[in-house]
């Protein structure tokens, strides 16, 4: 087709004139599929966690879409594997903005990731939903946009103070983080937060998480007369030797930290089972049995739907209830009449008491952390049940 | 408190050692600082597990499988790594081409392995508290490797070859000895070396695939401070950076013990830069 300069001239005019009045603003279509951008790191180093919420993703999806859809509207999941690399995640997020055009991304699944991609999704308006936890990926004057539905950073530690100082009543506390950013910076909080509240900080230490002897600063701890000791790290390595060198010296202080110490891998790791006894980690009200076995019911409910169709005993079942919320989260707001990607935003931003199956989520213009403090509590570390724990001792 | 030092820092001293006697093996015959030592090291203890835990081997079995594949790695390094770079040794391109391809091991172990510590098992079950099999296995491993390599070096004819080369390799090949095929067959002996230090340390540092980085930094002091070339030297170097490690994790711990090791490393380096045991060479000028 031959175009002319003055039919060239009359389309840039016009293309002009709709952008002034703001027609090219990412218009979501009324009609196909609903498009859910799913950045999961499914494998690499860090996949376990993208692999269970991919399980609750892939359920929830075909939940609602054999349930007719949302308003005749399939679920459409688009995943990329960022393989838990950076600048996967940020090619994979400009591809959902510019080429797929997805209606909302959810994910990635790890801090390293999202640090990455959040400026990139709020630049483009774009809705996005992730349990990455540290706290700076959200906030609302900077990233309009973003909306966690998993505990930040601050709500861990809140969560394992309180335990700390007001279920095991210790007044001298022993802080030891991993030499990561993450483990100093962890550490560095949690000592300023005990301090605040009152306790003792008697010993506290960043260890390379290689130290093949745990012994010297469990010494130092123990003639410092820590009560307990709080631990931030990921690797469940040096939670197992912490473990071990603690039955060595015969003592019996509680440990209190990182989900890591529930991890399954230190059951391989740990020289005895009863040297993982006395470790409470960071887990949720809703995926937390109690002494009679059983799972809140509305956690029970969601065990319930899974069974026989979703394995649970090789993965977490908050990794697959946080995948279900997230896509529900997304089908709710075109439920309620969501058209564009500032609709969905809207929705959200006023989203009160969601009822989801790993927490009840609130949201408003003002505060992203959707998850709600109180839910986050201790679990029995060594007690995994089909990626179930057991509340740790001392919660009404 | 002694004790513990003594224990933990002898046994972490001797896998450090062990480290220090693959980098010089390598050395010997290429003039190559190999930095895949320290991967080889990690791949030890990975292979021991593999081989004890996943795929139930006896012992010995075990051992002879973890060091048949450390070799074929070492052999692969010399091939890989170290041969296309060794007619421009003066470019020190072996720094790049042996980084790399360590590299390129720790991403493929963490990849088909695991990047958590897996665990190794306890072999003869002998010893308890300070005298633990795993305080004591890499000793013994130490003390077993260093005689037998006195013995290779003094006693056989392969050993005479290896020395021919490391001393002047011009004049070896002169005289009609294979070099290549002896230097290949030093880069598996290294290599098999380096396992056999992952393997009797696997109780202490667990197959881990961070333990390469960690073994590639703290096998090379030794290396520096015995002097580049000399196995004695690198043993007792080995066996005092663990001790002095050790105590400063008790005195100082935590971070500060790796700042307080390097410290003493630059201090000797300083008083004695061709390391407490090397010689100084003669420059023709």
């Amino acid at each position: 087709m031959r175009i002319t300069r003055r039919e060239f001239t009359k389309g840039t005019a016009a293309a002009a004139g709709a952008a002034a009045f703001g027609l090219a603003s990412p218009a979501i279509a009324q009609s196909g599929p609903i498009r859910i951008g799913w950045l999961a790191a499914l494998t690499g180093a860090s996949s376990a966690p993208a692999i269970g919420f991919d399980r609750g993703v892939k359920f929830a999806t075909d939940t609602i879409n054999a349930a007719g859809g949302i308003k005749g509207r399939k679920i459409e999941i688009i995943t990329r594997d960022t393989q838990g690399d950076p600048t996967k995640a940020v090619n994979a997020t400009q591809e959902m903005i510019s080429q797929l055009k997805v209606d909302a991304v959810w994910g990635p699944t790890n801090s390293g990731e999202s640090l990455a991609i959040t400026p990139i999704m709020a630049r483009a308006k774009m809705p996005n939903v992730h349990p990455c936890v540290i706290d700076s990926l959200i906030d609302p004057a900077k990233f309009p946009n973003a909306f966690r539905i998993a505990p930040s950073n601050t709500q861990w530690d809140d969560a394992v103070r309180s335990y700390t100082l007001k279920i095991l009543k210790a007044k001298k506390v022993a802080v030891i983080g991993d030499t990561t950013g993450y483990g100093v910076a962890a550490l560095n909080a949690s000592v300023a937060g005990l301090k605040k509240d009152g306790a003792e900080v008697v010993y506290q230490a960043n260890i390379d998480a290689t130290q093949p002897d745990m012994t010297p600063d469990m010494l130092r701890a123990k003639n410092a007369g820590a009560e307990a000791i709080v631990v931030w790290s990921t690797s469940t390595g040096m939670d197992a030797r912490l473990f071990n060198t603690r039955a060595h010296m015969g003592w019996d202080v509680a440990f209190v930290g990182h989900p890591s110490m529930s991890s399954g891998e230190i059951g391989a790791l740990i020289e005895k089972p009863t040297n993982w006894e006395k470790v409470y980690a960071v887990g949720y009200r809703s995926c937390s049995y109690d002494a009679g076995g059983k799972l809140p019911p509305h956690s029970e409910e969601f065990v319930a739907k899974l069974k026989g169709k979703i394995e649970l005993k090789d993965t977490l079942l908050w990794w697959v209830a946080g995948g279900y919320d997230a896509v529900t989260l997304v089908a709710k707001a075109f439920q309620e009449g969501a058209g564009s990607h500032e609709d969905i935003i809207k929705y959200w931003n006023g989203v009160k008491n969601y009822p989801g199956y790993f927490g009840e989520y609130t949201f408003s213009p003002t505060e992203h952390n959707g998850y709600p403090g109180k839910d986050v509590v201790m679990s029995d570390a060594s007690t995994a049940k089909d990626g179930t724990f057991r509340l740790a001792p001392g919660y009404a | 408190m002694l004790a513990s030092i003594l224990a933990s820092g002898l046994a972490v001293g001797a896998v450090y050692a062990l480290i220090g006697v693959t980098y010089n093996t390598m050395f010997s015959t290429s003039r190559v600082m190999s930095f895949t030592a320290g991967q080889l090291g990690m791949l030890g203890g990975v292979f021991g597990s593999l081989f004890l835990v996943r795929l139930g081997f006896p012992v010995i079995p075990a051992l002879i499988a973890t060091l048949a594949c450390c070799a074929v790695v070492g052999v692969v390094t010399e091939i890989l790594a170290v041969r296309p770079v060794l007619k421009s040794l003066d470019q020190h391109l072996y720094v790049l081409s042996t980084l790399a391809l360590a590299l390129m091991l720790q991403q493929l172990t963490a990849i088909e392995w695991s990047t958590e510590p897996q665990p190794f098992p306890k072999i003869f079950g002998i010893g308890s508290g300070v005298f633990d099999e795993k305080f004591w296995l890499p000793i013994v491993a130490c003390a077993a490797t260093l005689i037998g390599l006195e013995f290779l070096y003094r006693r056989t004819l392969i050993g005479h070859a290896f020395v021919a080369i490391a001393e002047d390799n011009f004049a070896a090949r002169a005289l009609g000895l294979p070099e290549r095929n002896l230097r290949m067959a030093s880069y598996a002996l290294a290599a098999a070396i380096g396992g056999l230090a992952g393997f009797a340390g696997g109780q202490l540092l667990l197959a881990f695939v961070a333990n390469g980085p960690l073994l590639n930094f703290y096998g090379f002091v030794p290396v520096a401070l015995g002097g580049l070339g000399n196995n004695r030297g690198a043993v007792v170097g080995g066996f005092a950076l663990g001790l002095f490690q050790q105590a400063a994790n008790f005195l100082v711990g935590g971070i500060f013990s790796s700042v307080a090791v390097f410290v003493m490393f630059i201090i000797v380096l300083l008083a004695a830069p061709q390391g407490l045991f090397g010689s100084s060479s003669a420059r023709r000028v």
